[in-house]
């Protein structure tokens, strides 16, 4: 389709206003970060000023208060992922391939749990995990992640079993093998690429999870989502440790969606539009 | 899906098990917690334990004491208003995408940033711009003549409610303008070309074509982005904590405000159940229409 010069114009004009709304935001916080406290609530704004990395140091290096939440968030974030595989991968490799009564039911459980609200699970929570002398822990933080990862990556895992011709499965049972070889050596490493997506969302869900952190962590198992909050805590000049402690907790998610491409719109919908 | 091994019929609910052992032992614990306390008189400040069996009380408190019906009202408007908005301006950055121009692919990669940042961060930035001397937003709109209140966006109640919404619209049209482009570049191109030919154009074609094809998928995403505006807790925590007054208060915020700030353990697990109660019918709601005709 030939466009008019005029409407193409237009439309370019369009899509930069749009990536301006979209973009600035994100590039005004990262120059916070990288702004003297000074300069942070200049009036009228300073586009340009004299960088510094001065907040990051402070944050991530000398005293680095912030470099061990960096660290509980990895190690929350890669646990909550490991530990949700081996249940969401039989799950949804059986929701997949078999038929059952009651899989319309069991779905419908899964993803209302997803959109089930996590603050009605807070308080109990506090509470058990105080009792069993888990508060604080990772462990703690990991197992309750479990109720966001578990339900995501049965959904998305499903979709990606459902890519896997079932027929492919079925000629190597015609040719001997029983379920389990036809699905460890046929099945699982066509579905290698899906359960690393699905892993990639996991982990970001629970990389981006502010709630269960807040009210499990303690201070030296805090997570980086909790470090920004601390500051906030505390008034006025500490929006440049805020904002140097939120660019790093930005960081990993945004290179696993440039890394995820076209399984964007599959992840965020739980598998249900495959795009 | 075409069924296997018919033999043998427990091996799908085996492998199916762990999964359901594991969610269910995170969940009925919370539930039949809150069910049992929400009939209890029980303040953590005061006691380690629950005070005694109160009937239905607790459930009349939630309306009395807490400003429940205010975070109920507010839930809605912006959970109805938020998703109106980013299913719009969602499709409007679809059909500038499915221009097909070059340079397109790189803005789709790049736009899909902000719906990749935790809501908690995406509340600072907002919170940042949104300061009453020097935030960005602030300054925009005073240069163009938009009265901002002296107490800033955040500050004032008729705008708090408005402010937090802003920041969700930025954050998760993204994600509606990504998966609806996806939806419009699935339309097979005669079916466009057939339309073209018998003269539609403009907005005949979007209505007719464009709109009915991507229906399935904007009624799933317009779902999911419901249910969790009606969620909605991050943003509020960071932008305005419910305030002032109750101006942006939203059903989580309440909850959270009565039991992890106020401890009041039996009023909360009394609105716990009544949220609980919300969200199930509209879940079963949504999910009748959404998963109509599905494919299990």
């Amino acid at each position: 389709m030939t466009r008019p010069v005029y409407q193409k114009g237009l439309i370019y004009l369009a899509l930069l206003a749009v990536m301006v709304f979209f973009m600035g935001p994100i590039l005004w916080f990262w120059a916070l970060a990288l702004r003297s406290s000074a300069s942070a609530f200049a009036s009228p704004p300073q586009l340009l000023f004299q960088p510094t990395l001065d907040a990051f140091i402070y944050t991530f290096v000398n005293p680095g208060a912030n470099a061990s939440q960096l660290r509980s968030s990895l190690i929350v974030a890669l646990g909550a992922t490991l530990l949700n595989l081996p249940f969401s991968i039989t799950a949804a490799y059986s929701m997949s391939r078999f038929r059952m009564r009651a899989k319309q039911f069991l779905m419908m459980w899964y993803i209302s749990l997803l959109m089930a609200p996590p603050i009605v699970f807070l308080i109990p929570y506090f509470l058990i995990m105080s009792q069993l002398k888990l508060r604080g822990t990772y462990v703690a933080m990991i197992l309750i992640a479990q109720t966001i990862t578990i339900p995501l990556s049965v959904w998305l895992l499903k979709s990606f079993f459902d890519d896997v011709p079932v027929d492919i499965e079925e000629a190597a049972q015609v040719d001997g093998a029983n379920w389990y070889q036809a699905l460890t050596r046929i099945t699982l490493p066509l579905t290698v690429p899906g359960i690393i997506v699905t892993s990639m969302f996991a982990f970001v869900f629970t990389w981006n999870n502010v709630v269960f952190p807040l009210i499990l962590s303690n201070q030296s198992t805090a997570t980086l989502p909790v470090g920004t909050l601390n500051y906030f805590a505390t008034t006025g000049v500490t929006w440049n440790y805020i904002a140097a402690t939120a660019v790093v907790a930005m960081i990993p998610p945004m290179i696993i969606f440039l890394a995820l491409g076209r399984y964007i719109v599959r992840g965020l919908t739980f598998g249900a539009v495959k795009g | 899906m075409v069924s296997l091994f018919k033999s043998r019929r427990m091996l799908p609910y085996l492998l199916i098990l762990p999964s359901i052992v594991a969610l269910a032992s995170l969940i009925i614990y919370p539930m039949l917690f809150s069910l049992v306390n929400s009939f209890q008189n029980w303040n953590l400040q005061t006691s380690a334990v629950p005070m005694g069996f109160v009937g239905l009380q607790n459930y009349q408190l939630v309306f009395t004491t807490t400003p429940f019906p205010d975070a109920l009202r507010n839930t809605l408007i912006i959970s109805i208003a938020g998703t109106f908005v980013e299913f719009w301006f969602g499709m409007g950055v679809a059909l500038l995408l499915n221009s097909r121009l070059k340079g397109v692919s790189v803005a789709r990669a790049l736009l899909i940033m902000p719906t990749t940042i935790a809501p908690i961060v995406a509340g600072f930035l907002f919170r940042y711009m949104y300061y009453e001397q020097g935030g960005l937003i602030t300054w925009v709109l005073t240069q163009i003549g938009f009265p901002v209140p002296p107490q800033g966006l955040l500050g004032n109640a008729n705008t708090a409610l408005g402010a937090v919404a802003l920041a969700d619209i930025w954050e998760w049209t993204p994600f509606f303008a990504i998966v609806l482009f996806a939806g419009l570049l699935a339309i097979p191109e005669d079916i466009v070309e057939a339309a073209t030919v018998d003269g539609a154009s403009g907005l005949r074609m979007f209505a007719w074509i464009t709109l009915p094809s991507v229906s399935r998928t904007a009624i799933i995403v317009i779902m999911i982005r419901f249910m969790q505006l009606f969620n909605m807790f991050d943003l509020v925590l960071v932008l305005t904590r419910g305030g002032p007054g109750t101006a942006s208060r939203t059903l989580s915020y309440n909850l959270y405000q009565e039991g992890l700030v106020n401890y009041n353990i039996g009023v909360a697990a009394a609105m716990t159940w009544l949220i609980v109660i919300i969200v199930t019918v509209l879940i079963n709601m949504y999910a009748r229409v959404a998963f109509r005709n599905w494919e299990w």
